[in-house]
């Protein structure tokens, strides 16, 4: 089994404290939401259960000699694309779902290229097919689109607030924004050496 | 089309910036050594990011070594490595193919500087087609792909930004290891849309004035040569949104050594290039710190 402080990337030494710290910052990290469709998933949900594992094994080992009593302080958490099983009422549609589910999007993509009329549901599967795709422009668009032809839908709301979902994780000390809100006069770039200049002269640094 | 991702400095030490810069030096000395003098020119930094992270799970050794713009010098880079070779061998192929666009795309009198380069480039790309026939290939069939999609005026960012987006990520290919290979293989697409994406908002006011195909024109279906405030807001959305992908992909790799300088790319300087661009600083920000040496690495 590996070393449960290495999984945690700290020291044998650590308090209680650093070490719950450490498994915190790291399950931030690996948490689904930060993997929400996306094709990593079930690695990230590996390493989430690493962590978990090796929180647990520290805390036993270190509460040994008193009673232990299997602490539930390490968290699961579901990882996996979100389930599309809501009934439909289109056999084409379902068919769709049913690709959907079992991660086969390309033929999710074919039935829907193949389908002429562009209902609110269509719109909601072809918005996950393209997330699933990283295509996260055209996703926003179709269940953008998916909302406004049926505004009641409970499960089109959903998948459009899950896109929109900025969650991310950022180590300490970075900042939290997003591209339109970064704080760029402090920014400053690594520049290149520069020793070729934009006509492809060399520059003769250090004479 | 390339050279946007670099570490943002506030967060590294001068030892950090170093191993960056050697790994930068590095890539340069292999164009040199694989494909002569005139490939260096070749060297950029987003080859450098694929290098790197390439390179991941190697121990990376660097010597101080001279070349033509530190003769007395010298400077510290990297030494051989299988990744700094795939990264040479693939920018040599991409290279030799975005000149042959830029070939077809201009006139007869227009072409004529492309064509010199072509031929002092044609030793450096057949040795490379070789080596890497494959990518070749892929990238043959993405940068037609593109070309036809860009033709069509095609009015969808993500359909225009694929092609450029799984050439990238065919550069996965490279790597042995199935999991790091699945892993590689999204951060790389992520990073292609982006950097499409990017310079697509870099040269939409170039191409407002030549008439040339933009995305976020036909997009956005935007009149004159500036980007709205709801476009920009609308693309920094859609930018984050692979920005958090390739974090994710980050995530799952062990950077050991390279933690820090990587941290800086996926964690800030992609937000920060990104917004220097939108709001127009990007390229007078490149010229000030190239005319100041402001912050050299």
């Amino acid at each position: 089994m590996t070393d449960p402080y290495k999984v945690l990337n700290i020291a044998p030494t650590a308090s209680d404290d650093e070490v719950k710290h450490a498994y915190r910052e790291l399950a931030r990290k690996y948490h689904p939401d930060n993997y929400h469709d996306n094709p990593l998933a079930d690695l990230a949900q590996e390493k989430m259960k690493e962590i978990n594992e090796a929180y647990e094994q520290i805390q036993k080992q270190r509460k040994a000699g008193a009673a232990y009593t299997a602490s539930s302080s390490a968290q699961s958490y579901s990882y996996g694309d979100a389930a599309y099983s809501n009934a439909s009422a289109n056999p084409v549609m379902q068919r769709v779902r049913m690709a959907i589910n079992n991660g086969d999007i390309s033929m999710a993509e074919r039935l829907l290229n193949e389908t002429q009329e562009h209902d609110a549901e269509w719109n909601f599967l072809m918005g996950v097919v393209c997330s699933r795709r990283g295509w996260m422009d055209d996703a926003k668009r179709c269940l953008e689109t998916a909302c406004r032809m049926d505004p009641g839908n409970v499960e089109y709301r959903q998948a459009l607030q899950m896109l929109q979902n900025t969650a991310s994780y950022r180590p300490a000390g970075y900042h939290r924004g997003g591209t339109m809100t970064y704080d760029d006069t402090c920014m400053r770039l690594c520049a290149g050496l520069a020793c070729y200049s934009t006509t492809g002269c060399p520059i003769f640094c250090c004479i | 089309m390339f050279g946007y991702v670099r570490p943002a400095a506030q967060h590294l030490d001068e030892a950090e910036r170093q191993r960056f810069r050697s790994a930068y030096c590095g890539l340069c000395h292999t164009l040199g050594r694989r494909y002569g003098f005139f490939a260096r020119w070749l060297l950029n930094f987003d080859f450098t990011l694929l290098a790197v992270l390439l390179s991941l799970g190697t121990p990376t050794t660097s010597r101080c070594q001279r070349c033509v713009a530190h003769p007395c010098r010298g400077c510290d880079a990297m030494n051989a490595s299988p990744a700094l070779d795939a990264a040479a061998d693939r920018s040599v192929v991409l290279a030799w193919w975005q000149l042959q666009d830029h070939i077809a795309d201009h006139g007869v009198w227009k072409s004529i500087p492309y064509r010199l380069a072509a031929l002092l480039y044609r030793g450096a790309y057949r040795k490379a087609r070789a080596l890497v026939p494959d990518f070749d290939a892929a990238v043959q069939r993405h940068l037609r792909e593109l070309d036809e999609r860009e033709r069509a005026r095609c009015a969808s960012l993500d359909a225009a930004a694929e092609p450029f987006a799984a050439l990238l990520s065919e550069i996965a290919s490279a790597e042995p290891d199935e999991t790091r290979r699945r892993i590689f293989a999204q951060l790389f697409y992520h990073l292609g849309r982006w950097i499409y994406l990017i310079d697509a908002a870099d040269d939409f006011k170039a191409d407002a004035k030549s008439g040339n195909y933009n995305p976020l024109r036909c997009r956005y279906e935007i009149e004159g040569d500036t980007l709205p405030d709801e476009v920009k807001s609308a693309l920094g959305e859609t930018l984050d949104a692979s920005i958090r992908q390739m974090a994710g992909a980050y995530a799952l790799l062990n950077a050991g050594e390279w933690t820090a300088v990587l941290d800086s790319i996926f964690y800030d300087s992609l937000y920060g290039i990104g917004k220097a661009v939108l709001s127009g600083v990007y390229r007078k920000q490149k010229r000030r710190i190239r005319r100041t040496k402001e912050e050299p690495i």
